[in-house]
């Protein structure tokens, strides 16, 4: 019987581990900023473009940060002309797909900050999937 | 001295360009109907060829000055309302806005007859020390302006700018409902066009000055 070569083996392995990890960490969050607020607003909105790499939807349900008291799901809806904030209590990620939070759509409203932040502070904010998986993201403070 | 010439020429034709093409649209939409609004090819301005004049109002500014229909007149004013307990569309729509005036300032006729007001439809929240905070954030130029509500709802009603605020005594957090349209009046105080999202400054400074341009020429 023919032996496997002992680099194949490691190779297949190796293989093996980063789809098993790619699979574990396969959502993924770029260009996740925040507005500044202006002076006398304790709220802010915070986007991003969410990446769902795994072959299974995944499902937020919940983000947190010690920076803020209280962190939502809002999606901004237009409905008799006039625009207005829902709570999502849940968005879904279809499998491998992206999805933007930008404004006057799906954002996270950050309510009363714990501390001053000002364009350029970097704020981390853990979403939470169901499942358990969390995600810490740094968001970028701007102008 | 001859590049300068060519450059002239190059400048006068696109002025002469951009106004041919614009008299397109508003020659088009005469023929078509004249009391109906015209949405431009870029689907951002909506253009009244009939621009309704409004009516007398009386609000107060950030400043805690009269701000009446008298406040409309001999400018172009960009109208926004909103509320400052806003996360999403207003932030986004003033900064959309303040970079609009920077492009309009930046044009050869500036941003002198120019103004751009913050109408808060939550003058229970939003009184004139926290509008001028505001508003000046954005741009030290910008107007806040409030209240009673039976004023607010006067000049909204004749924008046809719906909003409701869906205030509950003890809450804190009530939600406030608005439109995400800015409304554009003219000198003479007659609302003449909108702006829809998705709003960019370019765009807004782009069309504006060829309506300026249009309704000059139309005044002299």
């Amino acid at each position: 019987m023919r032996r496997w070569h002992p680099v194949l083996v490691g190779l297949v392995l190796a293989l093996t581990f980063t789809a098993a990890a790619s699979e574990e960490a396969g959502v993924s969050a770029r260009d996740a900023w925040m507005r500044e607020s202006p002076p006398g607003v304790a709220m802010m909105a915070g986007y991003m473009a969410l990446q769902n790499d795994t072959s299974r939807s995944q499902v937020l349900v919940a983000a947190r940060s010690s920076d803020f008291e209280t962190v939502m799901i809002h999606r901004t809806i237009v409905r008799e002309g006039m625009a207005r904030m829902e709570h999502a209590s849940q968005v879904e990620l279809a499998p491998n797909a992206s999805l933007l939070f930008a404004p006057g759509g799906y954002h996270l409203m950050l309510l009363n900050p714990k501390r001053t932040l000002r364009a350029g502070s970097r704020v981390e904010v853990n979403l939470e999937f169901r499942g358990g998986l969390v995600l810490p993201v740094a968001f970028e403070v701007r102008k | 001295m001859k590049q300068a010439g060519l450059k002239f020429s190059i400048l006068t034709t696109a002025v002469a360009l951009a106004a041919i093409i614009a008299g397109a649209w508003l020659a088009g939409s005469g023929r078509e109907n004249s009391s109906q609004a015209m949405l431009l090819p870029d689907r951002v301005m909506t253009l009244f060829p009939d621009p309704k004049p409004l009516t007398a109002f009386a609000l107060i500014d950030h400043e805690s000055r009269v701000f009446d229909l008298a406040g409309l007149k001999g400018k172009w004013t960009f109208l926004f309302f909103g509320f400052t307990h806003c996360p999403d569309v207003c932030p986004t729509t003033l900064a959309i806005l303040a970079r609009a005036r920077e492009i309009i300032a930046k044009s050869r006729v500036g941003a002198e007859d120019v103004q751009f007001v913050f109408i808060s439809v939550d003058p229970n929240r939003d009184t004139a020390g926290k509008l001028g905070q505001y508003v000046a954030y954005f741009d030290p130029t910008f107007l806040g302006v409030t209240g009673d509500d039976a004023q607010i709802a006067s000049l909204a009603r004749q924008l046809g700018a719906p909003y409701q605020v869906a205030f509950k005594p003890g809450m804190e957090n009530y939600p406030v409902y608005h439109t995400t349209t800015v409304f554009l009046v003219d000198p003479r105080a007659r609302y003449h066009a909108m702006f829809t999202p998705p709003l960019d400054a370019e765009t807004i400074g782009r069309r504006f000055k060829v309506l300026r341009e249009l309704e000059g020429a139309k005044a002299t």
